[in-house]
């Protein structure tokens, strides 16, 4: 087992530190710095709680528009199912009203909103 | 330093010294560098506050060369545009390590976040609403901007083929910004006006110094195009900085742009149009940012600030799907 506190936590930390401490007391142009670095380590913590896409049922989505391949990894998968989902969305594939239009704008809006939540939680929608 | 004699020469003077010189901050893409100069005998005999912009390390493809950015310069600024006065290009990489032009400095910030702060500014916003109505005023064929090239079918599908190629070279699949494309070909709108577009007439690309409006800068994004498109540029979310709620650029509500832009150009603002091309902004935007990280993730021009435009992206499609009506 691993010593604590664990990773999110010192992240969390480190940023707080960062932004409450160090920031007050640098230049304009150091402080802009510190504002870049406290959001890449904001995002990276909020990403390391996640898996390994921000949006947990993002292959089982995808799986349900395009079936289930058993050999391949997950990370595979995703790759290339969301390759073929993009390649179908430009085609106009899912232009047409029907079910797979509904699991497709579905799909899209819980992946963005699920990134979002990581990337930027503060966006006012 | 083979600078001096080159503005010495370019000046008509008798002698020129360097006063001061430092990195300006601001402006992702281009490097400018402020350089104080001062210039004995000659038209520009005096002390000069002046930009010295250059290339980049790296450039996002859309960035034209500086010397078409100079031609543009010149151009807006005969056309009555408030821009920083373009006073001389260099093409030869031996005066200071890359091509260069210099520019007036003019007084003032561009910074977005701080702009957008000091809460609505209408007289600001009918002041750019008046600048661009003189720069869409400006239509082809233009001797000088010959380097321009040609609207193949509409501005419209041009544009949905060329950020189609750009999101090819990606080396991950964008099924959002796929699925917006989309419902930008299926909506495009036939052929407009075709004027003189910035391309980049934002929040954030503009000086203000104490409330007014010093100089439209950066217009390495130019080219002909559908006046609407500008309009809808200026107005996306994404340019609001600090103040989301005043739609016109962080700084007016849309009406006061509007009706000044209608008032100084004659002409009527599609509400449509302006929506069809917002939606294209914001499908623009996130292309930009993703090149934008590429240069930091290809090793080219490691970054932190450009890594971040990276994770940019989500709220840029969060847009785009408010926008083509997929939250709904």
């Amino acid at each position: 087992m691993r010593s604590q506190p664990d990773a999110r936590e010192l992240l969390e930390a480190a940023e707080r530190t960062l932004s409450g401490e160090v920031a007050p007391d640098m230049s304009n142009r150091q402080r802009y710095n510190v504002a870049l670095v406290t959001s890449a380590i904001g995002i990276a913590r909020r990403e390391l709680a996640g898996g390994a896409t921000a949006w947990p049922d993002e292959l089982a989505a995808l799986k349900e528009l395009y079936g289930a391949d058993a050999l391949e990894s997950g990370e595979m998968a995703l790759h290339r199912l969301n390759r073929r989902f993009a390649a179908d969305l430009r085609a106009g594939v899912y232009d047409e009203s029907g079910r797979n239009r509904k699991t497709t704008m579905k799909l899209l809006r819980e992946d963005v909103c699920a990134r979002l939540a990581e990337d930027n939680p503060r966006y006012e929608k | 330093m083979p600078l001096i004699p080159f503005i010495r020469d370019a000046a008509g003077a008798d002698s020129v010294a360097i006063d001061d010189g430092d990195l300006l901050t601001g402006g992702a893409i281009q490097e400018n560098r402020a350089l104080t100069v001062t210039i004995h005998g000659g038209a520009f005999d005096g002390r000069h506050d002046l930009v010295l912009r250059a290339e980049a390390a790296a450039t996002i493809s859309e960035s034209r060369p500086l010397d078409q950015q100079f031609a543009l310069l010149k151009t807006a600024a005969a056309a009555g545009v408030t821009v920083p006065r373009p006073l001389w290009y260099c093409g030869d990489a031996a005066v200071a390590g890359k091509p260069f032009y210099l520019m007036e400095r003019v007084s003032g910030s561009a910074l977005g976040n701080r702009i957008t702060r000091a809460g609505a500014q209408p007289a600001l916003a009918e002041t750019l609403a008046q600048e661009l109505s003189r720069i869409h005023a400006i239509t082809p064929p233009q001797a000088a901007l010959g380097f321009l090239g040609a609207i193949r079918e509409t501005p419209a599908v041009d544009a949905i083929a060329t950020y189609r190629a750009y999101l090819d070279e990606m080396p991950e699949p964008h099924p959002v910004l796929e699925w917006t494309l989309r419902w930008l070909e299926t909506n495009a709108p036939p052929m407009g006006d075709t004027v003189l577009c910035h391309r980049d007439f934002r929040t954030g690309n503009y000086m203000v110094d104490d409330g007014d409006l010093t100089g439209v800068l950066d217009w390495e994004f130019a080219g002909w195009g559908d006046p609407h498109e500008d309009i809808a540029w200026f107005c996306a979310r994404c340019w609001r900085f600090a103040a989301p709620r005043l739609e016109a650029g962080g700084i007016a509500p849309r009406d006061v742009f509007y009706n000044a832009y209608e008032h100084a150009s004659g002409r009527t603002i599609d509400l449509k149009l302006v929506h069809y091309w917002e939606t294209m902004a914001h499908v623009r935007w996130a292309v930009i940012a993703l090149q934008q990280a590429m240069r930091h993730r290809s090793g080219d021009e490691p970054s932190l600030e450009l890594a971040l435009i990276g994770r940019r992206l989500a709220e840029i499609e969060y847009e785009c799907l408010n926008l083509t009506g997929a939250l709904r």
